[in-house]
C-alpha cells in the first residue's frame, strides 16, 4: 500500500520522538515542525527509507514579532508513493542577525540553489552548504530584501547605481516601511543641490 | 576583486601540456546577460578548453522584480496580476495555480462549478500550446531553423486572439481568478476555438515535417545535453525536462486539479534524456493539449462563471443599483478584499515548464503574509551544468533551448 502523509508523520514521530516539535494538519496537508539539529537526520530517513526523493522548494517566512523569528519551510514530494509533506524549522533567536540551519544539500542536491535564495533574501545561513553566496541580488548587497523590515520600495541608491546601497545609520526598527530618517526628512534630501526657488526640471542656475 | 568572485580562476596547473611543450589553456568566457540564445537575461560563465565546456556557472537575478515581496503588500485579488508576469509566456497557467492555492486557503474548492473547471482546463491547455509554440520557434531559431519561428508565431497569434476575445487582453489576461473567472465567455469564443483546433493539426504536421526527421536537426539534438533520470529527480527538475529522461510524472495525472481526471490524454515520455527527446515530448504534448481542448469544448456544461459566494466573488455589477448587500459586498471586496483563515497551503500544478507551486501563508488579514512561488524553470536551470559540462560550446545553446526557461519565473 502506498504511503500517505499521515502515515509518514506517525512514522517520523515514532523514529525521532525528540526531533518533532509539533505536527499541523490544515486543508489535508501535513506539516512536521522539527528541531533544527535533527533536520538532516530526519531528511535522510525520509529520502532513503520513505522515498521522498523530490524536494520541490525551500523557502522561509519572517515573523518579526515572534521568537524564533524565521520559519524555514521544505516542501517534499515522493514520486514512487505519490504523496507530499511539508517540513518546517523555527530559527532565529532574539537579536540573532544570521540564524543558521544545517544544509540538506547532501540529501537532495537540488537544495543548493534554494538555500542560496533563502540566504540571499532572508539572511539565514546554511551550515555545510558548498557554495553559499547570493543568487538573485548583486553580490555586494548587504541586506536581505524579503525580511519584513526591508522597505517595499527599496533603498535610494547613490549615483551612480553600481549596486551599492545607502545602509541605515540608525536602527529602523521592525515594521518600518519608509525611507525617512528619525527626524522625518528624506534620507537623501541633503544631497539635493537644487535651489528651492528654482523651477524643478530646469538646469541649475547660480 | 570582490571576495565573492563568481568567475572561476584560471590556474596554470589546470592546463595540460601538449607534445611540443606548449600549454593548452582554459578560457573563461561570459555568455549574456544580453544574448539572443539565452532566452532572456541569463548570464553564463563558461570555462572552456577549445570548444569543450569544462564548467558552466549560471548567474541569475537580472530579472528579479520582487514579485514575492510585492504580493505581501497587495490584496489577494490584486496579487493575481503579479502572477501573470512570472512565466510571462503562459500567464493563464500561473493564474490557475494561484487561484487554486487561494481557493484552497479559503476553503471554497467545492463551490467551483463544473463549467468553471472546463473553461479553466481549456484555457490552460490552449496556453500550454501557445507556450510550447514559443519554445519551438525560439529553440529552432537558435539552432538555425529560422523559418519555424514565424510559423509558430503565426499559430500563436490565433491563440492570443482567442484570449483577447474573452478577456480583452492578449497575454497578461488575469482571466482565471480566485472564485472563478473574471467575466463570462463571449458568444464567439467557441467558434474561434473550433477554428483553431481544426486548423492546428495540419500545422503541427508541418513542424514535424520540417524538423523531426531532419538530418541536421537530429545531428544537433540527438545525444546532446543528456540528463539522467536520477539526476533530474535529485535536482528537482520537472515537466518535459523530467519526462524527457524517462520519468513518468505529470501532476495532472497524479494530483489532478480543476477536473483533469475527467479528460482522456496521454503523457509523452522520452527515453534518452537528450535534447531530441525533450523536443519530441513537447511536440507530442501539443497534440495531447489539442485533444484536451477538444474534449473540453465538446463537454462544456452551462453554469455560472464565478462562485455564488459574495464574500469572495463580487456580485454582478448591475445589481449594485438595486441591492444594498451587493453594493456593500462590492465595496468591501475592492477596498479591503476577502480574508482567508490563518494557515498555509502549497498547491502544485503542471505548467508548461514543469511543476509550478504556490506556497501562500495567511495570517488572517486581507493580504498574503508570504507568497512563495516554486518556479519550474529555477530548478530546471540548476541541471544545466550537468547537461553541458564535457560537451561542446554549441551544445550549450541547444541545451538551454531544450530546458525552456523563462527568466521571469527563475528570478521572480
Amino acid at each position: 500500500m502506498a504511503l500517505t502523509a499521515t502515515a509518514t508523520v506517525s512514522l517520523v514521530k515514532e523514529k525521532f520522538p525528540q526531533a518533532v516539535v509539533e505536527t499541523v494538519a490544515f486543508r489535508d496537508e501535513q506539516t512536521l515542525v522539527l528541531q533544527p539539529e535533527s533536520l538532516v537526520g530526519v531528511c535522510i530517513y525520509l529520502q532513503k527509507s520513505l522515498r521522498y526523493n523530490f524536494l520541490s522548494t525551500i523557502t522561509a517566512v519572517d515573523w518579526p514579532e515572534r521568537v524564533p523569528r524565521f520559519d524555514v519551510v521544505y516542501q517534499l514530494l515522493s514520486l514512487p508513493n505519490q504523496c507530499v509533506l511539508r517540513l518546517k524549522v523555527h530559527v532565529g533567536e532574539r537579536g540573532e542577525e544570521h540564524p543558521s540551519v544545517p544544509s540538506v544539500c547532501a540529501v537532495w542536491p537540488g537544495a543548493n540553489w534554494y538555500e542560496r535564495e533563502v540566504y540571499d533574501l532572508f539572511g539565514i545561513t546554511f551550515a555545510g552548504h558548498p557554495d553559499l553566496r547570493r543568487i538573485l541580488m548583486p553580490p555586494d548587497w548587504t541586506t536581505h530584501p524579503l525580511r519584513k523590515d526591508y522597505p517595499l520600495t527599496g533603498f535610494d541608491l547613490p549615483e551612480p547605481h553600481w549596486g551599492g546601497q545607502v545602509p541605515y545609520t540608525t536602527d529602523p526598527g521592525v515594521g518600518s516601511q519608509t525611507l525617512r530618517s528619525p527626524e522625518g526628512r528624506e534620507l537623501n534630501e541633503s544631497r539635493s543641490s537644487l535651489n528651492p526657488n528654482q523651477e524643478p526640471g530646469t538646469p541649475k542656475r547660480e | 576583486m570582490q571576495k565573492q568572485e563568481i568567475a572561476t580562476q584560471y590556474r596554470l596547473e589546470d592546463s595540460r601540456p601538449l607534445e611540443d611543450g606548449q600549454h593548452m589553456d582554459t578560457m573563461t568566457i561570459n555568455m549574456g546577460p544580453q544574448h539572443p540564445s539565452t532566452h532572456g537575461v541569463l548570464r553564463l560563465i563558461l570555462t572552456i578548453n577549445g570548444e569543450t565546456v569544462l564548467k558552466v556557472v549560471p548567474d541569475i537575478g537580472y530579472l528579479h522584480t520582487g514579485i514575492e515581496k510585492t504580493a505581501e503588500a497587495k490584496s489577494y485579488h490584486q496579487a493575481l496580476v503579479l502572477t501573470d508576469r512570472m512565466d510571462y509566456l503562459s500567464p493563464l497557467n500561473n493564474n490557475l495555480g494561484y487561484s487554486l492555492a487561494v481557493e484552497k486557503l479559503l476553503g471554497i474548492e467545492d463551490e467551483i462549478s463544473e463549467k468553471i473547471n472546463y473553461v479553466r482546463v481549456a484555457l490552460a491547455e490552449l496556453q500550454r500550446i501557445a507556450s510550447h509554440l514559443v519554445w519551438l520557434g525560439t529553440h529552432a531559431l537558435d539552432l538555425g531553423a529560422m523559418s519555424v519561428f514565424l510559423y509558430c508565431f503565426r499559430e500563436r497569434e490565433v491563440i492570443l486572439d482567442i484570449f483577447e476575445e474573452i478577456s480583452g487582453v492578449r497575454m497578461m489576461t488575469s482571466y482565471i481568478c480566485p472564485g472563478g473567472l473574471q467575466a463570462d465567455l463571449t458568444p464567439n469564443f467557441e467558434k474561434k476555438v473550433r477554428a483553431f483546433t481544426s486548423m492546428f493539426p495540419a500545422r503541427l504536421r508541418e513542424y514535424h515535417d520540417l524538423l523531426t526527421n531532419n538530418q541536421l536537426w537530429i545531428e544537433r539534438t540527438r545525444g546532446v545535453g543528456i540528463l539522467r533520470a536520477e539526476d533530474a529527480i535529485a535536482y528537482g527538475a520537472s515537466g518535459p525536462t523530467l519526462r524527457g529522461s524517462n520519468v513518468v510524472w505529470d501532476i495532472r495525472k497524479v494530483f489532478p486539479y480543476s477536473g483533469y481526471e475527467k479528460f482522456d490524454f496521454n503523457i509523452p515520455v522520452g527515453s534518452n534524456g537528450d535534447v531530441y527527446d525533450r523536443y519530441l515530448v513537447r511536440m507530442l504534448e501539443m497534440q495531447e493539449s489539442l485533444k484536451i481542448v477538444n474534449q473540453a469544448m465538446d463537454g462544456m456544461p452551462a453554469g455560472p462563471y464565478r462562485v455564488a459566494n459574495p464574500k469572495v466573488a463580487p456580485p454582478p455589477k448591475w445589481q449594485i443599483t438595486g441591492s444594498m448587500e451587493a453594493l456593500i459586498h462590492h465595496f468591501k471586496l475592492f477596498t479591503e478584499g476577502y480574508r482567508p483563515p490563518e494557515g498555509e497551503v502549497f498547491v502544485r500544478t503542471e505548467a508548461p515548464k514543469g511543476e509550478l507551486g504556490f506556497y501562500i501563508v495567511s495570517d488572517g488579514s486581507a493580504r498574503p503574509y508570504r507568497m512563495h512561488v516554486r518556479a519550474p524553470s529555477f530548478a530546471n536551470l540548476e541541471v544545466l551544468p550537468l547537461m553541458v559540462e564535457g560537451g561542446l560550446l554549441s551544445d550549450v545553446v541547444a541545451a538551454i533551448g531544450s530546458i525552456d526557461i523563462v527568466l521571469g519565473e527563475v528570478d521572480r
